[in-house]
């Protein structure tokens, strides 16, 4: 800005680190504020925006990826800590040929509503059908559990995580 | 969003390497684990520390294993790894349960079993952003001269919330330490001290790189039982941790209980194995062993839920762990 | 899977049918974009200063030090912005930001727009400011019994009045004093609704972008996460005193709202003027913290019932005193007094009703319209006096209920006109499904079954501000690709209106749904809807849709019909084709009969528009809040165990029969009212909206102002939920259709006190029932002989108890 007047502070001390991240299969070299958490810098620094933010610190799972299998809160995780691991975000469940079948369920059910939990949601049911391709509806609730959902009530959730399920077992 | 202050992440592969890095930024430092405690409270402004040295890349502190008598949990092993763990699960099923209900899963994926040893104390008048605390005028614990839940006193009386401290404790397991000053062994019972501000015996340039759980030829049985009011995220409002030497014909050798979310540390209760040896674990020895109980436990206003009522529920949880143990 | 406990049959093809959502594959697959997710060429980050008082006087900002701070491009205070505003136009109380008084803790005092969040969180550091506390007014009762000798909360609009009181309304319909002293049985209760609120998982985030140049005066673009966009434009014209025509406003995709976001907020002025201060654009987003401060939640409401029935269980008269705690600052305010009573009066006929509602000021987050805005409190408070009354007349509930059915096509005792009526189709489908008969008073002691019944407006009658202008409208256009394209102002919030004007389109003009753009969100290009509040947006905007694809269907058909020289009304459109009815076999892609269109008619585009007939009311003061051209019904049936040793209520099962006019996608309707009915659970159980006193570290201080203290349910703790829909066919809905998204709320919590009465014999007359209070209440049992399960209907004499 050009008419501001005369800074007088010192400037920030600001440390900025170079990392490595595999996101989706793709090996990127960026660099952050050393700082950030690994949700700062997938949604502002990699524009994967998908990962949400809701609750600051933890609580409500929207930020939920996937990190070596396992579902993880990315605004709990030091950027640094993800690296040499594998990371999958809402944007890498799809493939060339569409959407993962607990994509396509989430919209036929109508298990969105904001979408804004559903991101997180989704991430949370895929590690879960990796590990447990038949899941019973308990097993679902436990999995999800940690991914608050304001809109649906959770049946419809449910729902679409069985019907991704069977379509997956039959592929 | 909340941010976090500004750090440099350490991230060593050896133990040594580790502690070195304690020691030279000493004073300016802490270790962290899995992050799920810690980093919520940086973001809270409560630790604003220039150094975090992670700890899941060091291999001395991971595994689960059998070993010289005892079960090995490394330090950052994560509490699914412990919640899904064969040999948790064989030996140790309270240890197992306790930990596969701590938080949500997404938090028991990163959360580690030395994270939760270590976990720190919580209070509703900490546990809070900076401007939060700026308006209530800070407290004790933290940048305050007054504790909000006595007020009065020198004396923190942040509850020590952690799942499975207690489970550790009644089955006599031990933290193992490493710091400058070599390696040291605590009983996870004596881990404890009632300061809300630094409840353990921790020193900060240590580590817990393990725990042992002693195996016996007649291992010890252990139960657990925890209060909260959703069945997942939030943290215990009362956990109850028993174990119990009996016969078969449950003839009581000897029995400990230990009560968390009151006060700083673990309460271990007190009097149970002279009302218990030589009798049969039945409902009217249950209901003496719970009243025992009540009449040392005292939640306080710590919590935002009812201390009355979290008082109340001692014994009715001290009966339900109890029970479990037949 | 769809369950349709009432349906009628119709010539539909698309509406009626579960149809994807446009946008679902968006949200699915993380391609959609909400405002935190966008990011403008040298974007500047802005953060609030917040009160740290509950109620003080400014006395001087210094923002010097901030301003010097590297990387900081502007601070504003309030001064910069000294215009009042307010969602209801007669109670402007609010400025941007705090002038020369803070009224709550975390009241906004001055912000700044830096390079990034960390840098202006230091700024905020630097900011220096001197306040002169004053006395908080924390209970409501305290601000209501003020005499003014220490400073009100806002000014009294008179000399000598109460300047803690928003607005008292006392209305009375017939004789209620003769009617109660005649009725034969009168229950008396005191009922507490804590507070609640909305909690979207999406936080309120705002961009603003004012450009300068380019002739007189600038242009400010405003990207936000409001259920509100037409409001927030007339707001910051008015506020930032620009020319509306130079304002505009887009709404993303909005990660949640229930009421929330619903009025403008302190961000979105303050990313404006920061960045018409700044010269750049600049983002603010709440932190989780922040959206408990602004909140605008549920009012906790203090009521008091009498409700009189004949020995033979039909209501005579209901009279109620209510008081509304209301926070800091008017919001909706005014309309929650007019809602705590004037929605009571259905489903039930009641020949004589008063309500004496009073709302005040306290120095704490102001509160507003949550899901179900001022009739969820007093609809707990009545549907338990109707169980209460019920058991005293020897009734079954349902019965009563239906006993009590006013009727359709029929007139409130507060003069609503009241229209279809599928209240007891709900009740059949929620006595059957649930087994009632069976399990009424027939359950082992600890298990309980509970039904109530509630109404819910489609819309409200009047906008906000007076005018004559419509209340919803549309712009399609068609073109030759086969393509229709769908200009729609109303507010997409999760619940599917973008959609619905998309499943409009296809049934009118015959297009499959990927043929359909609905271009949305963005006051520069779409027609003015007022919002997505009062569940208007089915009915109006539906209206609307249909209005416009109609005019454009003529268009079609005629140009078809020219063409095969038979009537237009012979072309039907459907399935992507233009088709002769007397013989489909003669037929056209829809793609060419557009192009015939346009070749007859020129290029393809119709406004639609929607507004309210206007005779619906009475014409007392007061009359016209709480009209609507139509009302939803609504019936649940809860089963809950009580463990008696800790106070859990475990919530098994709700049954939600609503009566929605018609389901146009009967999966979106189910959502809403599996929804709604988790939310009232959740109200029901765990959640309240509380502040500390003075004797816990600090008056006003909110309690828990965070995800995991603000308990919300988990996949783990929210019962079974089976939706009946109910489809009454409205004669003004859109195909019938009436709204869904809030009227399924109301009996949840209702349903569940009075299942635990039936589990337990215990009345909970206060909310939450969390496992302390239960165990407290049981306890109090405890000492007064011991709970235990009521007795069966019929089993009871009736006293009358005649002076």
């Amino acid at each position: 800005m050009a008419h501001r007047a005369v800074t007088t502070s010192m400037p920030m001390p600001r440390a900025t680190d170079v990392v490595r991240l595999r996101v989706n299969g793709d090996l990127y070299e960026v660099g952050v504020p050393a700082h950030y958490t690994l949700l700062e810098a997938l949604r502002y620094e990699l524009l994967l925006t998908g990962s949400k933010q809701g609750c600051d610190k933890g609580d409500c799972g929207a930020c939920t990826v996937i990190i070596d299998g396992r579902a993880t809160l990315s605004c709990l995780t030091p950027v640094h800590e993800a690296e040499e691991r594998d990371v999958v975000t809402v944007e890498g469940l799809a493939s060339a040929d569409g959407p993962h079948p607990l994509q396509d369920e989430f919209d036929l059910k109508g298990a969105a509503q904001c979408g804004f939990c559903t991101p997180g949601i989704l991430c949370s049911a895929a590690a879960l059908l990796a590990r447990t391709p038949d899941p019973s509806r308990d097993e679902i609730r436990e999995a999800l559990a940690g991914n608050l959902c304001r809109c649906t009530g959770y049946t419809k959730i449910f729902e679409a995580v069985e019907g991704a399920a069977a379509r997956l077992r039959v592929e | 969003m909340l941010r976090l202050p500004e750090y440099r992440y350490h991230q060593p592969r050896a133990l040594a390497e580790a502690l070195s890095l304690l020691v030279e930024h000493q004073g300016d430092v802490m270790p962290v684990a899995g992050g799920t405690d810690l980093i919520p409270n940086m973001k809270h402004r409560l630790f604003e520390p220039g150094h975090l040295v992670a700890l899941k890349r060091v291999e001395e502190l991971k595994g689960i294993h059998e070993e010289n008598g005892h079960l090995r949990l490394g330090a950052t092993e994560t509490l699914t790894d412990v919640a899904e763990s064969r040999v948790v699960r064989g030996c140790f099923p309270a240890l197992a349960e306790a930990a596969g209900h701590v938080a949500g899963p997404q938090l028991r994926n990163m959360a580690t079993i030395g994270g939760n040893l270590c976990l720190e104390t919580r209070c509703t008048y900490y546990n809070q952003t900076a401007f939060w605390r700026q308006a209530l005028g800070y407290c004790l614990k933290k940048d305050g001269s007054i504790c909000h839940v006595t007020k009065v006193g020198r004396k923190c009386v942040a509850a020590h919330s952690a799942d499975t401290p207690p489970v550790l404790a009644v089955l006599d397991a031990v933290a193992v330490l490493e710091g400058p000053q070599g390696r040291r062994e605590v009983p996870v019972g004596d881990f404890f001290v009632a300061d809300g501000i630094a409840n353990t015996r921790r020193e900060p340039g240590e580590l817990v790189t393990e725990i042992r759980v002693p195996l016996g030829p007649r291992t010890r049985r252990a139960a657990y039982a925890k209060l909260r009011q959703r069945n997942s995220i939030d943290f215990p409002l009362l956990t109850v941790a028993v174990s119990a030497d009996m016969d078969r014909d449950l003839t009581v050798h000897e029995l400990k209980g230990v009560v968390t979310g009151l006060g700083a540390r673990p309460r271990e209760l007190a009097g149970w194995s002279e009302i218990a040896r030589g009798h049969v674990l039945d409902d009217d020895l249950i209901d003496a062993l719970a009243e025992r109980a009540l009449a040392q436990c005292h939640p306080l206003e710590n919590m935002i839920v009812d201390p009355e009522w979290r008082r109340a529920m001692v014994p009715v949880y001290i009966r339900k762990a109890l029970r479990r143990l037949f | 899977m769809i369950k349709r406990a009432h349906r009628v049959g119709s010539e539909l093809t698309v509406v009626g049918q579960p149809q994807r959502k446009i946008e679902g594959l968006a949200k699915s697959t993380g391609r959609a974009i909400y405002t935190d997710d966008l990011t403008l060429p040298g974007m500047l980050h802005g953060k609030i200063l917040r009160s740290p008082h509950p109620h003080a006087r400014i006395v001087s900002i210094d923002t010097t030090a901030a301003e010097a701070l590297e990387g900081v491009h502007a601070v504003v205070t309030g001064r910069d912005m000294p215009i009042t505003y307010g969602i209801i136009p007669w109670t402007p109380d609010e400025f941007p930001l705090c002038v020369d008084r803070v009224r709550y803790i975390g009241d906004g005092v001055a912000a700044v727009a830096a390079v990034d969040e960390d840098t202006a969180i230091r700024a905020l550091a630097e900011i220096r400011v001197e306040y002169e506390e004053l006395p908080p007014f924390l209970d409501p009762f305290d601000s209501l019994a003020a005499d003014g000798s220490t400073p009100w909360i806002h000014q009294p609009k008179k000399e000598g009045r109460n300047g803690n009181i928003t607005k008292h309304v006392h209305l009375e319909f017939g004789d209620v004093d003769g009617l109660m002293d005649g009725s034969d049985v009168v229950v008396e209760g005191e009922y507490h609704f804590e507070g609640t609120t909305h909690t979207p998982i999406e936080p309120h985030c705002a961009i603003g972008l004012f450009e300068s140049g380019g002739g007189p005066g600038g242009k400010l673009t405003v990207w936000s996460a409001t259920q509100v966009p037409h409001y927030l434009h007339r707001e910051l014209a008015r506020v930032l005193e620009i020319d509306p025509a130079r304002v505009r406003v887009v709404q993303p995709l909005v990660g949640g709202a229930f009421g929330g976001k619903s009025e403008p907020f302190d961000l979105e002025f303050c990313v404006a003027k920061l960045s018409m201060k700044a010269g750049r654009p600049v983002k603010i987003l709440y932190t989780r913290e922040e959206v408990f401060y602004a909140h605008r939640g549920r009012h906790p409401f203090h009521m008091r019932y009498r409700t009189g029935c004949r020995a033979d269980g039909r209501l005579r008269s209901v009279d109620a005193r209510i008081v509304l705690d209301g926070g800091a600052y008017a919001s909706f305010g005014l309309v929650t007094t007019y809602y705590s009573g004037q929605l009571l009066c259905a489903p039930y006929a009641m020949p004589a009703y008063r309500f004496d509602s009073t709302r005040v000021y306290t120095n704490k987050p102001a509160c507003g319209p949550k899901r179900g805005h001022g009739s969820v409190q007093p609809r707990f408070a009545f549907e338990v006096q109707m169980d209460k009354l019920a058991e005293r007349v020897g009734l079954d509930p349902i019965d009563m209920r239906r006993l009590n059915f006013i009727g359709e096509h029929t007139r409130t005792v507060n003069d609503l006109r009241v229209t279809s009526n599928g209240f007891l189709e709900c009740l059949d489908a929620v006595e059957r499904s649930s087994d009632w008969r069976e399990k009424f008073r027939k359950m082992p002691f600890g298990q309980g079954i509970g039904v109530a019944g509630s109404t819910y407006i489609s819309g409200t009658n009047y906008p906000i501000y007076p005018n004559d202008m419509p209340q919803s409208a549309v712009q399609m256009q068609i073109d030759r690709s086969g393509r229709v394209a769908v200009f729609s102002g109303a507010s997409e919030i999760g619940q599917g209106c973008d959609s619905l004007v998309a499943y409009i389109a296809c049934e009118e003009l015959g297009v499959p749904l990927d043929h359909v753009r609905v271009l949305r969100g963005d006051t520069d290009f779409t027609p003015v809807d007022l919002g997505a509040y009062s569940s208007r947006v089915t009915f109006m905007l539906g209206n609307a849709a249909i209005d416009a694809a109609r005019k454009l269907r003529k268009m079609v058909c005629e140009a078809v019909a020219a063409d095969w020289e038979v009537k237009p009304s012979e072309v039907l459109l459907a399935g992507g084709r233009a088709l002769w009815a007397p013989d489909t076999a003669r037929q056209m892609t829809v793609r060419e009969a557009f192009n015939l269109a346009e070749a007859r008619f020129g290029t393809l585009g119709a406004t639609g528009w929607y507004d309210t007939p206007k005779d619906v009311h009475g014409e007392y003061r007061g009359g016209t809040i709480g009209a609507s051209p139509a009302y939803s019904f609504t019936a649940h049936v809860a089963e809950v165990e009580v463990d008696v040793e800790t106070g859990f209520v475990d919530v098994k099962k709700i049954w939600i029969a609503h009566d929605c006019g018609r389901a146009l996608n009967p999966v979106l309707v189910e959502g809403q009212m599996e929804g709604s009915a988790y939310m009232g659970f959740a109200e029901a159980i765990m959640e309240e909206h509380v502040f500390k006193d003075a004797e816990h570290g600090r008056g006003g201080l909110h309690n828990a102002p965070s995800l995991l203290d603000y308990r919300i349910p988990t996949s783990l703790d929210t019962p079974e939920l089976e939706s009946l829909i109910v489809e009454s066919i409205d004669p003004e809905g859109p195909y019938g259709a009436k709204e869904a998204g809030e009227g399924p709320l109301h009996p949840s919590i209702p349903a569940i006190a009075n299942a635990i009465y039936d589990a337990v014999g215990v009345r909970l007359d206060r909310l939450p029932f969390s496992p302390p209070a239960v165990w407290r209440a049981l306890e109090a049992a405890a000492s007064s002989g011991g709970a235990r399960k009521p007795a069966a209907p019929g089993t009871v004499e009736v006293t009358a108890p005649r002076p």
